[in-house]
């Protein structure tokens, strides 16, 4: 019987091999294909994730939520001393929200004043968090919308209060943002209070380094960050975060978004990214204010 | 007696599948979305290894290259070339069998470590070739580090809670 066995073993041995050169084949083929033509195999990719990961879904949310209860246990064990630095914070927000209320009444009379129109293509779809990217070589995270709720490649990513990122490959039904933590990430921007231009590079530590600066001697630290609008990277006046130092010296970003929670993300539409077509173009209005028609409503606001 | 064989093979094929999926799953939850120092060991590739090292009928080829390529897709790695390289060692590991001479589990550890550390050098190198970003190398040396040192762990469990073991002389008679 043993003999009998080696001998389908001596048979299938040789097919089995040819199976593994093809399947190895196969694999080696898979990566240079998606060396050459990138975008199309990361469609393709976007395409598995979105049919793969919904079907996780049911079960994603109560094991995350799990997870975070276990956590925020072990973070009980501090309460008190916490509840005492809550107060102490509580009574100086106090003083500042006075300060803050003032300031919203005098910047509404100047609104007034000045009959200023904010910007209403600045509209946002909320999205919830799907998932993370699962590796540590890329920061990004993929959100619940998609091509079906008019999610468009490039558009901004905020949390409540900074940029978290851009998108960066949309399924049907979800989409992947990628961080500014990023090693893929550069997002052109302004320190304000100096004026001056620079890049955030994301370069995977939490908080990314602020290259091309013209003048680092004209930054400090805590300074604020917003996108420039640059290139038609992002709108611009979108707040980033603050500037701080490094121990090596290094000008960082501190991120105005909580990275440590993303949980619900406001995707920006922004239907009014100018193209620059030629080289040498001016970027102008596309129609000078005179002759311009009345504004038109765009299609899909969901 | 063939047949509990031949329902067992399938339930342990099947239990393969379902550890692989679930390890991408505790990847993908969005519990840490700020960087790391450090990275977690690759499950995926040592659970393989042991189980086909130990049983290789347990770990068809394609079933592992499916895993490896959807984990690829997944975990947003450039798509097959992890995937190869780990099946290139699983398919070594599953070699390994063929003699039924006795290894000490040192050797078999040495060999993991040893395979690992080429997989990265590979990764790495054939990376640079194709001028692609290979990422953080202190995340590949620790992710290395540490799936080389998790090996026995996944070991145990395997054998103690899986009851994925190597055959007996004794064993494959009564198989058929």
């Amino acid at each position: 019987m043993a003999r009998e066995r080696n001998r389908t073993e001596d048979y299938t041995g040789p097919l089995k091999r040819l199976f593994l050169g093809v399947l190895l084949l196969c694999l080696f083929g898979l990566f240079l294909v998606w060396r050459i033509d990138s975008p199309r195999v990361e469609r393709f990719r976007a395409q598995v994730i979105d049919s793969v990961l919904p079907s996780f879904d049911w079960a994603m949310a109560p094991v995350t939520a799990t997870v975070k209860l276990l956590r925020d246990f072990q973070s009980y064990q501090s309460i008190y001393e916490q509840n005492q630095e809550l107060r102490r914070e509580l009574r100086t927000m106090t003083s500042w929200k006075e300060a803050a209320q003032q300031l919203e009444q005098e910047n509404a009379r100047l609104r007034d004043l000045n009959n200023v129109q904010l910007d209403p293509r600045l509209t946002y779809i909320t999205g919830v968090v799907l998932a993370d990217s699962g590796s540590l070589f890329r920061q990004t995270v993929l959100i619940n919308v998609g091509s079906r709720d008019g999610i468009v490649d490039g558009w901004a990513t905020m949390d409540g209060i900074g940029v978290v990122g851009r998108i960066s490959g949309v399924g049907a039904n979800t989409s992947r943002v990628i961080l500014l933590t990023d090693t893929a990430s550069r997002v052109p921007v302004i320190i304000q209070s100096s004026g001056q231009r620079a890049l955030i590079v994301g370069d995977n530590s939490s908080a990314p380094p602020i290259d091309f600066l013209e003048n680092p001697d004209l930054v400090l630290p805590g300074d604020r960050i917003v996108t420039s609008g640059d290139g038609d990277v992002f709108p611009p006046g979108l707040l980033i975060g603050q500037v701080a130092k490094d121990p090596g010296g290094r000008l960082r970003v501190r991120l105005a978004a909580d990275y440590e929670r993303l949980e619900f993300l406001r995707v920006l539409r922004d239907h009014g990214a100018r193209q620059v077509d030629q080289p040498s173009a001016l970027i102008l209005p596309e129609d000078l204010p005179d002759n311009a028609p009345p504004p038109k409503k765009d299609g899909n606001d969901g | 007696m063939a047949d509990a064989h031949q329902s067992r093979l399938w339930a342990m094929r099947g239990m393969y599948l379902l550890l692989c999926l679930l390890i991408v799953f505790f990847d993908l939850l969005p519990l840490r979305t700020t960087p790391m120092a450090w990275a977690p060991p690759d499950l995926l590739l040592a659970l393989s290894f042991v189980w086909s090292e130990r049983r290789p009928d347990y770990v068809p080829t394609f079933a592992a290259a499916t895993v490896f390529l959807l984990a690829d897709f997944l975990l947003q790695r450039p798509p097959g070339l992890w995937a190869a390289l780990s099946l290139i060692v699983v398919e070594w590991a599953r070699s390994h069998d063929r003699g039924h001479h006795e290894r000490g589990f040192a050797v078999e550890w040495l060999g993991f470590a040893g395979a690992m550390i080429a997989m990265v050098v590979a990764y790495r190198l054939i990376m640079a070739i194709t001028v692609a970003d290979p990422g953080p190398l202190h995340l590949a040396a620790t992710q290395a580090g540490f799936t080389i040192l998790i090996y026995p762990l996944v070991v145990l469990v395997s054998h103690f809670i899986f009851r994925v073991r190597r055959l007996a002389p004794g064993d494959l008679e009564a198989l058929g």
